[in-house]
């Protein structure tokens, strides 16, 4: 008859050979199943004496603990080899980098998200307003009456004699100011239309209007408020540059220059040589357009500027013709997304 | 404007270099939009002086000179004979460059050497009003005083500048010559010397030759006359006819020129009438008569109406005020007796009248900026003096004045406004000095600052004014920034419509839509292109003054703008397309308008490479952004869309757009490819219902499942399947997860599977009780959609 020591040697044997999982299932079997080694083992009991069994069984016991644990463990080990193994073989191509990109938001709105965030954070509200306006409103609330000279500053489309599309985001001055008391800080962004159409000129652009209106609000106020926005839209060195003009709705009235960021005001082709980009108007609100909406212009002084949304993306991403914004190329908008 | 320097420098003293007098211009104010160096394209001309003349050996119609050039005598060979020994002329040298674009090189013509070319006028680019003898042909011989060795330019008169200066609407005082000079001598800190209007009054009293009415006093602020007898009509010297030509103008006579000068060096424009021409020795200034017909220099014959104001004498209308002088009185050959007229005509009425009849001038383009009565007798003094120095004629005695002569105003401001406005402290005494070169007279005294504004200074009204003259000459570098220190605190943000668009602009650029931004406005023929049915033109905003008839229209939808852009960019090969647009409708009540018309925001999106379901998700994740509950979809009867595949969105009631694909009719139109989605939803009708988060607490009881697959006809909707199981009052969810169609199922049947979720929020389900809630929906599905399960 086989001893408990034979098995247990004919198992560590049996083991040590073990290459996989099955295989070490079969083991168990073999030994701990029904009709495994350890049941006929235990079989031979009867054959003992009554004060032999129960040293017998314990040995029996303990040798089936044992294998057990050991096919336990050897069944751990094998597990482990065998995930080794699959992750071997189990492989992809990581090599590929392309991406269906997100959608591209237009780089208009970009610009007139970029000066919003920046101002909102100073405290101005972004309004918008009609687009089909009044007379009264694009010119007349702006110092600008029948027949003035300066109507001829911008070409008006009119859909009948008091109806037009709005020259300017200006409009939106006079009709806050109508029904708002200072403190005002307003962002009003929005289609404009003028009637020229050429390589520079679209008959539709944006403009974002920027109106304050509080005691103390001087011009070295409209300066600061301006490098801010430059030094954030166009990097820290940014300089900005007041020349005189005329507006009609703001006394004194300036041509705002930054210092080109191209070439970093040396001159280059961008700037004309001159170091300097044209990029907005601006100027101390006329008391005559506070007075008009019923605000004290001995109490309050304004200030306001208006900039070409067109104008700020062109310089700012190198965009060559304005006519590229109207054209809604994909391979153009795409450009602007992530 | 353009100013030429040499002109300038009459009244102010300029040693300073072109760069950085227009620097110094830019900085006032006075934006100069071109520089044009007059003898730019004419270079290495010199005078010469013809020493010998010989017959070339090889050529009969050539001849050898020897020309002194005042440091060298060189060979030229020419074909023009009629040069002379001792003649002086113009030879461009080696390397010369032209004005008609000839380069000119020494070589040997013929056998002998040439080192250059003598010119003619057109090779200097000039003509009869600024040189003697500069409309003939060939070999422009130069005055005999010509110096040797001159470079060409100074003796010609092309070595000067042309500043086109872009004077702002405010100016109207800068129009001219001595305006800019008022401004120049200010940029650069020097004297503006005064006009010379000095002349002696010898001829016949003016009131004897003529009688002013201005009957239009409203419209007239001003009128002046004086003239000339003894008039003696002839050329202008060269002085003036050179100036005039380098402005643009022509020589025509000597009162007609004085008249142009007059108007580009004091900006007055005035007009001479022929005395005798005027009938019954009236001039009377009143409204044209409706149907009044005139006949202008320019030939043509105008219909006026009561809005415009003409010139008349007892008989007829000789001269439309401010515009151009009547054809009948114009100044001739044989005229004996001139009067100068020197008016203020109302700007709005000369714009109004020259916008109608389309008939503009040198003169209305100054008219329509406003004339002040006080440059009218600085005009009429000068072109008398002028007309006086040239010899025209003897100026009659005394002047005719209708009208109050305009004088100085007086502003005064406290000095603190200066500082409010600027942000800065100017110190008094600047102040006082800049406004002094500026001509205003300014005293401070107590902190108010006093001026007195020349007349012609009709810009400076108020407070305001004043300080935009001190910081311009004072200069705007001296404006330090600050960041709104001194102003209150205020709640800067978007409205709610601006971050609901900015919100669904993040979710379809998540969806892979590119944003585009489209004109607002189309032609009718696009808009026709754009529907399967005819388009109702005049419900459309039209524009009075279009550039052109393809951009006339205002929009009522997006879709024919957004599908020109598919076209675009399906033409370009561009791939698939995934485009949206905010953009809006403009939609009125009535037409014409009579008020603003309503604006309404939408969205289009449009796709092409995918299918209606997956079309339907993208628009859909956009509704659901806005609207939670259960949206209707129903059939849509856009003549945009094709009739069987595309839908309506209702929410209730209300409609909130529509989408699915295009019409084949329009996709024809537009060749773009069948397969075109398109989708435009109504943003204000979607955004009234933006619904807050609350937090709801989830049942906690098991649920149970099921799956059905209904039988029925092709046209069965499925939702109304759904929303029978939707009605069921233990239903959490049901969906469709497959519609599936087959020759066994048989023609026009398809089936439909459905799975559907049961829960109780209070208790785990039985599947009793679930059981009963099915047969119920399963009876109705039958009973209304004659659907049957599998």
């Amino acid at each position: 008859m086989i001893t408990i020591g034979e098995i247990k040697n004919k198992f560590d044997a049996e083991v040590c050979d073990c290459q996989t999982t099955e295989q070490a299932q079969d083991i168990k079997v073999r030994y701990l199943g029904k009709s495994g080694e350890l049941t006929a083992l235990l079989k031979g009991i009867k054959d003992l004496s009554p004060e032999e069994r129960p040293s017998f069984g314990a040995k029996v016991n303990e040798l089936r603990n044992y294998i057990e644990s050991a096919l336990q463990s050897k069944l751990a080990e094998m597990k482990e080899l065998e995930m080794q193994r699959r992750l071997q073989q189990e492989k992809v191509d990581v090599s590929l980098t392309d991406v269906r990109p997100w959608g591209a938001l237009h780089p208009v709105t970009l610009v007139e998200n970029e000066i919003c965030r920046l101002m909102t954070a100073m405290g101005f509200e972004v309004l918008s307003g009609p687009e089909i306006e009044t007379d009264y409103y694009n010119f007349q609330a702006l110092n600008i009456p029948y027949d003035h000279p300066a109507r001829d500053m911008q070409d008006t489309f009119y859909i009948t004699d008091g109806i037009l599309l709005r020259t300017h985001t200006s409009p939106m001055q006079a009709r806050l100011m109508e029904k708002k008391k200072p403190p005002i800080k307003m962002l009003c962004p929005g289609k404009v239309f003028r009637s020229d159409s050429d390589a520079s000129h679209s008959p539709v652009f944006h403009q974002i209007e920027a109106l304050v209106v509080d005691e103390n609000v001087t011009l070295c106020d409209l300066k600061g408020t301006l490098e801010y926005l430059a030094s954030k839209l166009f990097g820290k060195s940014t300089k900005v540059r007041f020349r005189p003009s005329f507006f009609p709705f703001t006394e004194p009235s300036v041509e705002v220059d930054l210092s080109c960021s191209n070439c970093g005001g040396n001159g280059c082709s961008l700037c004309k040589g001159t170091g300097w980009i044209e990029v907005l108007g601006a100027g101390m609100v006329n008391p005559f357009v506070l007075e008009n909406c019923g605000i004290d212009s001995s109490k309050y002084n304004g200030y306001a500027f208006g900039m070409g949304l067109e104008r700020i993306a062109m310089i700012k991403y190198g965009i060559p013709d304005i006519r590229l914004f109207y054209e809604n190329d994909a391979r153009f908008i795409k450009q602007f997304g992530k | 404007m353009k100013l030429p320097l040499s002109w300038i420098r009459d009244y102010v003293d300029i040693t300073e270099d072109i760069e950085t007098l227009c620097k110094k211009m830019v900085d006032i104010g006075l934006e100069i939009e071109e520089v044009v160096y007059l003898g730019e394209h004419v270079t290495n001309v010199k005078v010469c002086q013809i020493k010998e003349i010989s017959q070339h050996p090889n050529a009969e119609r050539l001849l050898c000179c020897k020309v002194d050039i005042g440091t060298e005598i060189l060979p030229i060979v020419t074909n023009d004979h009629n040069v002379k020994v001792g003649d002086k002329v113009p030879v461009a040298l080696h390397n010369a460059d032209l004005a008609n674009g000839l380069h000119i090189t020494k070589g040997k013509m013929r056998g002998e050497e040439s080192y250059g070319m003598f010119c003619g006028a057109e090779e200097l680019g000039i003509n009869s009003d600024m040189y003697p003898n500069a409309d003939k042909d060939g070999v422009l011989i130069l005055n005999a005083d010509a110096q040797v060795g001159q470079d060409i330019r100074q003796e010609v008169g092309i070595d000067d500048y042309v500043l086109d200066v872009n004077v702002t609407a405010n100016r109207q005082d800068c129009n001219s010559v001595l305006g800019l000079a008022r401004e120049v001598a200010v940029a650069l800190g020097k004297d503006c010397k005064q006009p010379d209007i000095s002349y002696s009054e010898t001829g016949n009293a003016t009131n004897d030759l003529v009688t002013v009415n201005v009957e239009a006093s409203d419209i007239c602020k001003g009128y002046f006359m004086q003239g000339l007898t003894d008039v003696k009509i002839g050329q202008s010297p060269l002085w003036l006819t050179s100036r005039l030509a380098k402005v643009g103008l022509r020589g025509i006579n000597n009162l007609v020129d004085i008249t142009n000068y007059v108007l580009f060096e004091i900006g007055q424009p005035m007009h001479a009438f022929d005395c005798d021409d005027i009938a019954d020795k009236t001039i009377v200034v009143r409204r044209a008569c409706n149907g009044e017909k005139i006949v202008p220099l320019d030939g043509k014959e105008y219909v006026l109406n009561s809005d415009d104001l003409v010139i008349a004498d007892k008989l007829r209308a000789v001269g439309l005020a401010g515009i151009m002088g009547g054809a009948n009185s114009e100044i001739k050959e044989s005229t004996a007796c001139v009067l100068f007229e020197s008016a203020s005509f109302a700007r709005m009425n000369v714009r109004r009248t020259s916008r109608r009849l389309g008939l503009r001038s040198d003169s209305s383009a100054r008219f329509e900026k406003g004339i002040e009565t006080y440059t009218n007798n600085l005009g009429l003094s000068r072109a008398l003096h002028l007309a006086e120095q040239l010899g025209c004629g003897k100026v009659t005695r005394g002047r005719i004045s209708v009208g109050e002569v305009a004088g100085d105003r007086t502003i005064t401001l406290p000095t603190e406004r200066i500082k409010s406005l600027l942000g800065i402290v100017i110190p008094d005494d600047r102040i006082v000095a800049i406004l002094k070169s500026l001509n205003i007279g300014a005293t401070i005294a107590d902190g108010t600052l006093s001026c007195t504004v020349p007349p012609y200074r009709d810009d400076i009204t108020r407070d305001c004014d004043i300080v935009e003259e001190l910081i311009r000459v004072y200069g705007y570098d001296n404006i330090k920034g600050t960041l709104l220190e001194g102003s209150h605190v205020t709640c800067g943000g978007k409205t709610t419509e601006s971050d609901n668009c900015d919100k669904i602009r993040e979710m379809l650029c998540g969806l892979r839509y590119n944003e585009c931004i489209l004109y607002p406005f189309g032609g009718k023929e696009l808009f026709a292109k754009a529907s399967s049915a005819p388009i109702d033109e005049s419900q459309y905003i039209r524009l009075l003054n279009p550039i052109g008839e393809e951009v006339s229209l205002m929009n009522r939808e997006l879709a024919p703008a957004m599908l020109q852009c598919a076209a675009l960019n399906m033409s370009r090969n561009n791939g698939d397309i995934r485009m949206f647009e905010i953009g809006k409708a403009y939609l009125a009540d009535s037409l014409p308008l009579t008020a603003l018309p309503r604006e309404q925001l939408r969205l289009s999106m449009c796709a092409t490479g995918t299918d209606f379901d997956a079309f339907r998700q993208d628009v859909l994740q956009v509704t659901r952004y806005f609207i939670r509950d259960k949206l209707k979809l129903i059939r849509s009867a856009s003549p945009i869309l094709h009739p069987g595949i595309s839908a309506e969105i209702l929410s209730g009631e209300e409609n909130l757009g529509y989408f699915g694909r295009i019409h084949p009719k329009v996709a024809s139109n537009f060749d773009i490819g069948t397969d075109c989605m398109y989708a435009e939803l109504y943003l204000d009708k979607l955004m009234r219902d933006r619904s807050e988060i609350k937090f709801r607490p989830f049942a906690k009881y098991p649920s149970i499942s099921r799956d059905f697959a209904f039988l029925c006809d092709e046209d069965v909707a499925a939702q109304d399947i759904l929303n029978e199981f939707d009605a069921l009052s233990l239903a959490e969810n049901c969906c469709l997860f497959d519609v599936y169609r087959g020759e066994q199922l048989g023609e026009n049947k398809k089936s439909l599977a459905v799975s559907v979720v049961f829960r109780d929020k209070n208790r785990t389900l039985q599947d009793s009780d679930v059981e009963k809630q099915i047969s119920k929906a399963l009876k109705n599905i039958q009973a209304k959609y004659g659907a049957t399960l599998r």
